[in-house]
């Protein structure tokens, strides 16, 4: 791993996450350096979304430890918490815009943890922030959308105003999860690619999941594969190619249906998850 | 899997036999819950004097009633113009009251905005205690407060009864938010009331304002009986009428008109709203539903909202352009402003009219709780009374709806004509105020049950009629095909398809029914016919005998709890 001398944005040690008798993460141990920008992979059901929402304290470990700008996530108070969040945007695989609301006022809920109080309505934010919003739109390319409903846009329109959201927030730290498993392979390479300019113009440290190596490939820095909550890979991404990740899967992979399952689920965006997870449990039984 | 052949008797391969599914033991209890609740119906209805001899006595009486009356007579425009404006105001006044404090309660009894267990049991324990106190009986008992004439009584009586149902159908439709944006604003770092008022609030906001128009219908229904607890306007005036018996039947029947009308009216424009504005589909299985999916529908989309892309800037998007969304949505919010700015300048509250020494007497004489001069006894058979009114009345209810109900869904009745004259019928039926019924039904059959029953019966078709119909309307139509296709006739097609799937919720609308016929039976007993609501009237006007009133509602609150929770159990068992 590089060695700095800044202290790194996220440390993550020792966590451990358990849902009743789901054991969704298992002693996970992640460095995530400024400026980085890292690509969580793995078969849906892995604990990546698990892993993303302790890093933006929306989940308490169950042990361990999640420091994110220098902050130990579990220890804080709601107040700090929220402040600290204000640090952190995510972007969701289903974006999670308020439907009813316009684009402008959707870009604005990124400035709630900047001002004081509720906020109903545009006229009851400063022009001054609304004029910030609009920026971010321009930069995501939507201007021109700003005052329609939110729920008037295309997929891939509403996860670029969730990025201008996320950009409203004035963020260090970018987390994506699985923001493009909802497109279609032309907004999906659009809105890929925004990620990463935004990332390198502001220079923000951006964790995004994905499930599909050929995306993942070229795109990220570093690549962190999860594998039933646990970290079976991690690697920088220049010069990787897919037959050198589908290796190491290979070695991790202890049967050959577990492989191809694997397969099916990194290389293509072939339908995901339940089906693929019996499956595995089966090929390990047998 | 392996392959077995089973031979009847063969008991040794057991596992393998195709037995019986074991009927679950909760079945089996609520089944007999279900028995015993129809056998009580039909005891109830038996008990009741339907006989040929009682009803040649009513049509006497009516004929004489007729003879005696002055002719049926309306009040002069001004006159007409005032009441109806000073009914509308009341009404408007407490609907808007009642939804605006059930924001909170329903916050606090929402599963997911409730801070915790206990703030959830509270708002759940305020929205079932203020639905259980009649507004007329509350009316009735603050009335005291107030100088006469005055309609704070009524406006504070609709807004504190109204929190029950607004605040529960509007939790309701809390717990079936989209999770998703309200996550978004947490992970941002919003706090507590932004996440309630950027993320949840937006999408409730029209089931909010649903919810509001449906009960201010209601309201405006109930309006008539409030006029018999003092409270000004088009009820009272029937009141009035009412008093000076037979010759007044006739003004008073006037007014029942003009009632109806109002009613109908109301219910035309607030329908109209929900479905057009609010993107509502207007035919759904049980009222709660109804409210809650139909506001998760979306508008129509319009892309006209665009702005113009030629050389755009951030500084000319800052002027938000006058799309014809824009205009919409501002010319209906200062629409609703002005609506209830009228409302409450036509209900003519004035503060001077509050008594204030009397006001925290008069709170105080509520408590304890007694029986008063009555001996249990005496409840004991008035509860009695009540119920058999709600269960015969249900029981006719349901038999007719299921008839009316059955001919009205499109995918029953023979041709579109009978479809569309049964669904007028149900229009119509729905569009009498059962408390005009029960009045007019009371001074024909004299006072008595008869009269309660008939009235809660009829009132009832319209609306389980309804709900039975886009119940059957909504079941899966590939069953009716297979069975039509065997060479079925109708009715068995009916039989073996479509009843069957449309059962469950068929049970639901008439546990429903039951339960708002408890409460209206109560009320019923206020305009005479008999049972525990007798008992409040009698003891709400005075301070001395409020202990009473404060008993007979911890009963009514008792009587509708266990309702509800069978309703639930049985809903459980037979989802
Ligand atoms: N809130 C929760 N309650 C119970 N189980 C959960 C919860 N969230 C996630 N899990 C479980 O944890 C595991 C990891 O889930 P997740 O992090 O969503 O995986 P991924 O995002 O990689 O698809 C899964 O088995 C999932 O069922
Ligand atoms: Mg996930």
């Amino acid at each position: 791993m590089k060695s700095t001398t800044t202290s790194p944005i996220i440390t993550i040690a020792g966590l451990t996450k358990d849902f009743g008798e789901t054991h969704a993460l298992r002693d996970v141990n992640l460095t995530v350096e400024k400026g980085e920008v890292v690509v969580l992979l793995g078969l849906s059901g892995s604990g990546k979304s698990t892993l993303l929402r302790h890093v933006d304290g929306l989940e308490l470990p169950t042990a361990g430890d999640v420091t994110v700008l220098g902050q130990s996530l579990p220890a804080l108070r709601p107040k700090a918490l929220r402040k600290l969040r204000g640090r952190v945007a995510m972007i969701f695989q289903q974006f999670e815009l308020v439907p009813s609301l316009t684009v402008l006022e959707n870009v604005l809920t990124g400035a709630l943890s900047r001002v004081k109080g509720p906020r109903l309505g545009l006229a009851t934010w400063p022009a001054s922030l609304r004029r910030e919003a609009l920026t971010h739109l321009e930069r995501v390319g939507l201007l021109h959308r700003a005052y329609n409903r939110a729920d008037q846009l295309s997929g891939g329109q509403q996860q670029r105003v969730a990025i201008a959201r996320a950009l409203m927030q004035n963020p260090d730290v970018l987390l994506a999860d699985e923001p493009v498993a909802s497109l279609d392979p032309e907004s999906s390479d659009v809105v890929m690619k925004l990620i990463r300019e935004i990332a390198a113009e502001d220079g923000l440290t951006v964790v995004c999941s994905l499930h599909q190596v050929d995306l993942a490939l070229g795109w990220g820095d570093r690549i962190v594969g999860l594998r039933h909550g646990e970290v079976v890979l991690d690697t920088p991404a220049s010069g990787l190619s897919k037959a050198a990740v589908m290796e190491i899967y290979g070695r991790v992979a202890t049967t050959t249906t577990e492989l191809t399952v694997i397969e099916r689920e990194l290389l293509a965006d072939a339908p995901r998850g339940r089906d693929a997870a019996p499956a595995l449990a089966d090929g390990a039984a047998s | 899997m392996t392959a077995t052949t089973t031979t009847p008797g063969s008991a040794t391969s057991g596992a393998a036999l195709p037995r019986r599914p074991r009927i679950s033991t909760n079945k089996v209890i609520a089944g007999a819950v279900i028995v015993a609740m129809a056998g009580f119906a039909i005891w109830s209805l038996a008990q009741i004097d339907f006989s040929l001899y009682n009803f040649q006595r009513s049509m006497l009486s009516l004929a004489k009633t007729i003879r005696l009356m002055d002719p049926i007579s309306f009040p002069s425009v001004p006159d007409l113009v005032y009441l109806i404006s000073l009914t509308l105001g009341v009404v408007i006044a407490g609907t808007v009251v009642a939804a605006v404090i059930s924001m909170p309660i329903a916050y606090l009894a929402a599963a997911n905005t409730a801070p915790n267990r206990t703030s959830r049991v509270i708002g759940r324990a305020i929205g079932v205690i203020t639905r259980a106190v009649p507004d007329v009986i509350l009316a009735m008992a603050i009335g005291l407060m107030f100088t006469l004439g005055a309609t704070w009584a009524g406006v504070l009586a609709i807004g504190f009864h109204s929190i029950g149902m607004i605040s529960k159908l509007f939790a309701d439709a809390i717990e079936q938010i989209d999770e998703g944006p309200r996550l978004a604003i947490r992970a941002a770092g919003g706090s507590k009331a932004q996440e309630f008022w950027s993320g949840v609030f937006p999408q409730v906001f029209p089931s909010w304002i649903a919810t509001a128009l449906h009960r201010f219908d209601i309201n405006v229904r109930g309006s008539v009986i409030l006029g018999f607890a003092g409270v000004g306007g088009l009820g009272y005036r029937m009141y009035i009428d009412f008093q000076q018996f037979p010759q007044g039947f006739g003004p008073a029947l006037g007014i029942a008109i003009v009632i109806f009308l109002l009613c109908v009216a109301t219910e035309l424009v607030s329908s109209t709203i929900r479905v057009r504005l609010l993107g509502a589909q207007p035919t759904r299985r049980t009222l709660g539903d109804a409210l809650m999916r139909q506001t998760r529908g979306r508008r129509k989309t319009t892309t006209a909202a665009t702005l113009s892309t030629a050389d755009l800037t951030v500084e000319k998007a800052m002027r938000r352009p006058w799309n014809s969304s824009r205009v919409s949505s501002t010319v209906w919010g200062w629409v609703g402003i002005l609506v209830v700015i009228g409302g409450f300048a036509m209900s003519r509250l004035d503060p001077n009219q509050i008594m204030w020494k009397y006001v925290w007497s008069t709170i105080m004489s509520f408590w304890p709780p007694s029986t008063g001069a009555y001996d249990t006894q005496t409840f004991v058979t008035a509860i009695v009374q009540t119920l058999q009114m709600a269960f015969a009345a249900a029981l006719l209810t349901f038999l007719v709806s299921l008839v009316f109900g059955s001919l009205a869904a499109r995918n029953i009745a023979p041709n579109g004509w009978v479809r569309g004259a049964f669904r007028v019928f149900l229009v119509i039926f729905r569009g009498v105020p059962e408390l005009v019924l029960a009045i007019v039904l009371i001074i024909i059959t004299g006072l008595g049950p008869q009269a309660g029953v008939l009235a809660l019966a009829f009132g009832g078709v319209g609306l389980l009629g309804k709900l039975i119909a886009d119940s059957f309307e909504e079941v899966d139509a590939g069953p009716e095909q297979a069975v039509r296709a065997t060479g079925a006739g109708r009715l068995q097609v009916f039989g073996s398809a479509t009843l069957p799937q449309g059962l469950p919720s068929l049970l639901g609308n008439t546990l429903y029914l039951l339960d708002t016929n408890i409460r209206s039976a109560t009320v019923l007993g206020i305009v005479g016919a008999g049972g525990i609501g007798f008992y409040l009237t009698v003891s709400a006007g005075l301070t001395k005998t409020h202990p009473v009133v404060s008993a007979i509602i911890g009963i009514i609150i008792a009587m509708v709890l266990v309702v509800e929770g069978i309703a639930s159990y049985l809903r459980s068992v037979f989802k």
